[in-house]
């Protein structure tokens, strides 16, 4: 009976990890990149989140038509601030950055809960479910691991592939050879913020197709924090080993939540939550550089 | 070919050129000498426009360049070898040859700048598909000088190109750089401590000191003056 209900978690857990991991792709990628630490990063995720939860709710738009709109407006908000605040910051000392992302959440934040107000929202997409031997899966949280692992199959050969791609991967690795080389180094700072920002957003979408309840201002910060253990998880500057340390953190969070349930007097939900920092001290003590990162 | 008149940079407060003033001369060498932390490097980014000028003019083919932003300029024809290699270490030779090849007009001759990188540079064809990290520093250096040449350069500024490398290959990258200039007929402008090796190499010769430009002169006036060997150039 354990081992059914534990096979149905990982099973959860092991969408949710695809999901995860493309949720903190854009992280990754910003940090590799700029070498700035996205602290608004679940500011980002609120808004897809919100996005996502408008367009189905008023205009009655399935989260799937969300997925580009969420990007377009993400990549939008991702030049915006990368012009206005993010250029002054690059060359500034880290906690300047820290403090001018944590801003710009709190601004996103603050904004959304002036104009649509702090309750916790939800909707309802039924798409119908498929029932596996081992647990039941709704077809919208298929759906949202399939778009993850297409959105970062996409990413993987627009590095592989482009000439903006292949700048990137230049920039990330020396950002002054990469001069050298004419790249416009500036130009590439702001479409990597920009796509970094617009993954974020997206990713907001496909976790509501995951859990689409709790929709309220504030419900990035457990986010960003869980993105921050899986950013270390996957080497902190590699996008594609986010994606891979996402698989393995929502493996980890489902398969110990039925493991914590087993114990009595102990509340799994916050015995997960409290699992996440434990692993991230864990690897910091001994791996920092990631653990799926060879160097 | 490249008129630098006056420049003047430096890093936050601290103002490090002091008005210098440089020519090149189309199809020679051109060396500036000088001793540590005199601000070579800082002059060659300011020219590359890595380093914002602070004031002064740079022109490069008669074009007023001096706030011109880095890219633009490689998409003229200039290219930088810089101080300390700055190679893209997770991409094999051949990407980071392809990498000097990024802008429009460069990535029209491709093949052919590959064809004459790894003419100049035998052993890098058969290292294409290691990875730039594992080359020794002499390799390392080659990588350097090619990507800067498969950019298309018609000036080529070298920083120090023979810093950190045994004897025998410092007199390999002195070769190589008399067949740019006669080969393919760059225009070249090398940075150097190594005075001995630059002076019988170059065709004019700039000294700098603490920002300033000294003493310039064909190779054979500055050696035939013992006054500037001995103040600048400790030879
Ligand atoms: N990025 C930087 N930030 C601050 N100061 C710098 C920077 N680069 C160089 N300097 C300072 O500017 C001065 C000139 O340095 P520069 O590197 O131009 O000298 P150099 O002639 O190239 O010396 P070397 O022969 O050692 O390469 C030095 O005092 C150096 O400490
Ligand atoms: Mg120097």
């Amino acid at each position: 009976m354990i081992g059914i209900q534990l096979a149905g978690n990982l099973t959860q857990g092991l969408i949710l990890g695809g999901v995860y991991g493309m949720a903190t792709m854009g992280l990754s990628l910003i940090f590799g990149v700029l070498g700035v630490v996205n602290v608004g990063h679940g500011a980002f995720i609120m808004i897809g989140a919100f996005t996502t939860l408008l367009l189905f709710t008023q205009l009655g738009l399935s989260p799937i038509i969300a997925i580009p709109v969420a990007l377009v407006i993400g990549m939008a908000l991702g030049f915006f601030f990368y012009y206005t605040v993010i250029i002054r910051l690059t060359e500034a000392p880290e906690l300047a950055s820290l403090l001018a992302t944590f801003a710009i959440g709190t601004l996103l934040e603050e904004s959304v809960k002036f104009t649509i107000g702090t309750e916790f929202r939800g909707y309802n997409w039924d798409v119908g479910k498929i029932s596996l031997h081992i647990t039941t899966l709704p077809m919208s949280k298929i759906y949202a691991f399939v778009g993850s692992i297409l959105i970062a199959l996409l990413l993987y050969l627009w590095f592989s592939k482009t000439r903006a791609g292949t700048a990137v991967r230049a920039v990330m690795q020396d950002r002054k050879g990469a001069g050298v080389c004419g790249v416009n180094v500036n130009w590439i700072y702001a479409l990597s913020f920009a796509i970094g920002i617009g993954l974020t957003v997206t990713s907001g979408v496909l976790l509501t197709m995951f859990i689409p309840v709790g929709i309220n201002p504030y419900m990035g910060g457990a986010y960003t924090l869980k993105a921050f253990v899986i950013a270390v998880l996957g080497g902190l500057a590699s996008p594609y080993g986010a994606f891979f340390g996402g698989l393995i953190f929502g493996l980890i969070e489902n398969g110990t939540y039925t493991l914590f349930a087993l114990v009595p007097s102990l509340e799994p939900f916050a015995m997960t939550r409290f699992l996440s920092f434990l692993i991230l001290l864990l690897i910091l003590l001994i791996k920092p550089t990631g653990l799926l990162r060879a160097k | 070919m490249l008129r630098v008149k006056d420049l003047e940079s430096g890093y936050g407060p601290m103002q490090v050129l002091w008005k210098p003033s440089l020519q090149t001369k189309k199809g020679a060498i051109t060396s500036l000498l000088g001793p540590n932390g005199v601000g070579k490097s800082t002059f060659l980014s300011t020219v590359f426009g890595s380093v914002k000028p602070w004031g002064g003019s740079i022109y490069y083919e008669e074009k007023d360049v001096t706030y011109m932003p880095t890219h633009k300029k490689v998409e003229m024809g200039l290219a930088l070898v810089p101080e300390g290699k700055h190679l893209f270490p997770e991409m094999n030779v051949y990407e980071n040859l392809v990498m000097g090849a990024y802008v429009k007009k460069a990535s029209r001759h491709r093949e052919e700048s590959l064809a004459l990188v790894y003419s100049l540079f035998p052993v890098l064809k058969e290292r294409s598909g290691q990875l730039a990290g594992s080359l020794s520093g002499g390799e390392q250096q080659m990588v350097t000088v090619g990507r800067a040449l498969m950019t298309k350069p018609q000036l080529i500024m070298l920083d120090e190109p023979s810093q950190g490398l045994a004897p025998l290959l410092v007199q390999e990258v002195f070769r190589t750089i008399q067949k740019m200039k006669e080969e393919i007929g760059l225009t070249v402008l090398l940075i150097e401590q190594n005075a001995d090796a630059s002076l019988s190499a170059a065709d004019f010769v700039y000294i700098m000191h603490e920002g300033r430009i000294k003493a310039k002169g064909s190779p054979e006036e500055i050696k035939g003056s013992p006054e500037i060997r001995e103040a600048y150039l400790g030879i």
